[in-house]
């Protein structure tokens, strides 16, 4: 027995000793010691519905990686377009100011950059729903060509020449070996964690400051008129709707793209009223420019006998002038300045906004 | 200090790995080898891509560029089916490549796999290997894979360039075009221990524009979302194959 001991504690040892030694070897590329991270839930908030980092494990070192991919232009077929090209941290990661925005070659999107926060508690991703998981999500921004214009091979290969890339995948994956798969689940490490829960309204949830009698009339309009498709605490329930907008230029029917089904026609995703004060304009194509002309919307531009407009808009919503404004202030209470000027998300160097 | 119940513990442990590892290799020596070829046939002659002059039964003559599609789940099966192979294989036309399965001693009357990928496998996120997007199969503005990729041209097309793309692919409810293949071999395929098989299954894309539904490149040129004709394609692809060979 006391043989067996001895064999086993040998075997341990020399286990635990060949894992070090696997763990620090250095292949000219640095060395593999990731650092665990978890994904904060604010306090109140739900868990997320899906687990997006159940296989792609949350590390500082995946998340500096996806941040450098996030605000790299050189992902673009003209070198000048990133991932943060639309989606502008001072604008809520959208395009401050645009309805649509610049990709490749001066060309245009024809739908409005949606804010890039809370991604981990969302169940799909486009106007239209039509991306079904967060990691898969920048294949259509990168191989647009109204976008970044880029084929996947071009850019695995840019990466694949930067030393400072391939030292990051090492840092982050445990090996200098770039593909597909790791680059996208690093941008799902990065876009996953900008989490925004730091607004006046979060302050005032949590007891840590009060709203005006202002604000706190606009809250209570909110959660009459506004609150049964913007749930709180994300201010969306991740449905789509036709909220009464007529079809666009561009021909968009929405949902009804990715279902073939013609009851999903004019149906777009309902977007989160968070940081609403930055994400202007507003609606999946930026026709309307400020918040107010967006509430002036639901009070008396809904045209009701639109077919396939949501049974909760068939009512329209009844606001005075004031009620009106206090609803407005009461919405940019939403806005989290410690998000969109957070150091961690922003870029960690100067970076060349085309717009 | 250990306790007596803590070595009896350690000891019941390494005896555990220790069988399994025995089990492992003996598994592992029972098995054969079964190489599968894909081949794809079209006019009773082998299909040569960029080629011209191959006819469908609608009287349109086309040239195909491009063919690939993705299998899985191969198992041989008669009574009880040989457990499936659970790896994802991108067959391409343009390409020679053979696909090696391992299968259980026993005889065998069915050849049996997926054309197309589980649903699972559509919306987990970004995949590597044969599923790596990297591959022209995974769509991007709309998730899901390509099952069925075929592209060319035709004079009977009405689309830009007189092309034909045929993307079949969808995972989710009625637009799942996922399609099990049962294939029966001509005579029953005796495997022993150790064996090394070969078997040769053919595609023939006659049977695909005519199989179940008539797809006619007039009437369907471009095939690029989920739904209806994808449906429609996906139900002619059980009859466009069978097996050849057995060696």
């Amino acid at each position: 027995m006391l043989k067996l001991k001895v064999i086993l504690s040998l075997f341990l040892f020399a286990a635990a000793f060949l894992f070090i030694i696997a763990a620090a070897k250095d292949d000219g590329f640095g060395f593999y010691n990731p650092t665990l991270l978890q994904l904060e839930i604010p306090k109140g908030w739900p868990k997320p519905a899906i687990n997006y980092f159940a296989k792609n494990k949350l590390t500082e070192q995946g998340f500096q990686l996806g941040k450098k991919l996030f605000y790299d232009s050189r992902l673009s077929r003209d070198k000048e377009v990133s991932c943060a090209s639309c989606h502008q941290p001072f604008g809520a990661f959208a395009t401050f100011d645009h309805d649509l925005s610049h990709g490749v070659n001066n060309s245009f999107t024809s739908r409005n950059a949606p804010a890039l926060m809370n991604l981990a508690w969302m169940t799909s991703f486009h106007w239209d729903g039509g991306i079904n998981h967060l990691e898969v999500q920048p294949l259509s921004p990168l191989t647009a060509t109204n976008e970044m214009g880029q084929t996947l091979d071009s850019v695995l290969l840019m990466l694949k020449a930067d030393t400072v890339y391939l030292r990051m995948f090492k840092a982050a994956f445990g090996e200098a070996n770039i593909n597909s798969q790791r680059m996208l689940r690093a941008i799902a490490q990065f876009t996953g964690s900008l989490i925004s829960a730091g607004s006046k309204y979060d302050r005032v949830m949590n007891g840590l400051d009060t709203f005006s009698n202002f604000e706190k009339n606009g809250y209570r309009h909110f959660k009459n008129n506004c609150a049964s498709c913007h749930k709180e605490p994300l201010f969306t329930d991740n449905s789509f709707r036709n909220n009464g907008l007529p079809l666009n230029r561009f021909n968009d029917a929405g949902r009804q793209k990715i279902t073939g089904l013609s009851s999903d026609s004019l149906k777009f995703k309902v977007p989160s009223l968070r940081n609403v004060q930055l994400s202007f304009p507003y609606m999946h194509d930026g026709r309307i420019f400020s918040v107010p002309q967006v509430i002036d919307h639901y009070i008396s531009k809904i045209n009701i006998h639109q077919p396939g407009l949501d049974s909760v808009l068939r009512k329209p919503i009844i606001l005075t002038k004031l009620q009106k404004n206090e609803l407005t202030y009461f919405l940019y209470t939403l806005t989290d300045t410690a998000f969109t000027k957070s150091k961690r998300f922003g870029p960690d160097g100067p970076v060349f906004f085309k717009h | 200090m250990m306790t007596k119940g803590m070595q009896i513990k350690l000891f019941s442990v390494a005896l555990a790995i220790l069988v399994s590892c025995f089990q492992y290799g003996h598994a592992q020596n029972n098995k054969a080898k079964l190489v599968v070829k894909f081949e794809t046939m079209a006019n009773n002659k082998p299909l040569v891509l960029g080629d011209s002059g191959y006819v469908n039964e609608f009287a349109e003559s086309y040239t195909i560029t491009r063919l690939k599609y993705y299998i899985s789940n191969i198992s041989l099966g008669q009574k009880i089916n040989s457990p499936a192979s659970t790896e994802v294989f991108l067959v391409d036309a343009a390409h020679e490549d053979s696909i090696s399965i391992w299968a259980w001693p026993g005889l065998y009357t069915k050849m049996i796999f997926t054309l197309g990928i589980d649903s699972a496998l559509n919306n987990s996120g970004a995949q590597d290997g044969a599923l790596d997007p990297l591959n022209g199969m995974f769509w991007t503005w709309n998730s899901g894979y390509v099952y069925f990729k075929m592209e060319g041209f035709s004079n009977a097309s009405t689309a830009d360039l007189q092309r034909i793309e045929h993307h079949i692919g969808g995972y989710q409810g009625p637009n799942k075009a996922v399609r099990q293949i049962e294939l029966n071999l001509q005579q029953p395929l005796i495997i022993n221990e150790g064996d090394q098989k070969e078997m040769t299954v053919v595609l023939n894309l006659d049977k695909y524009w005519k199989g179940q539904n008539d797809i006619s490149i007039a009437s369907k040129a471009l095939i690029m979302i989920p739904g209806e004709w994808a449906k429609k394609s996906a139900d002619n692809f059980p009859g466009m194959f069978t097996v050849k060979i057995v060696k």
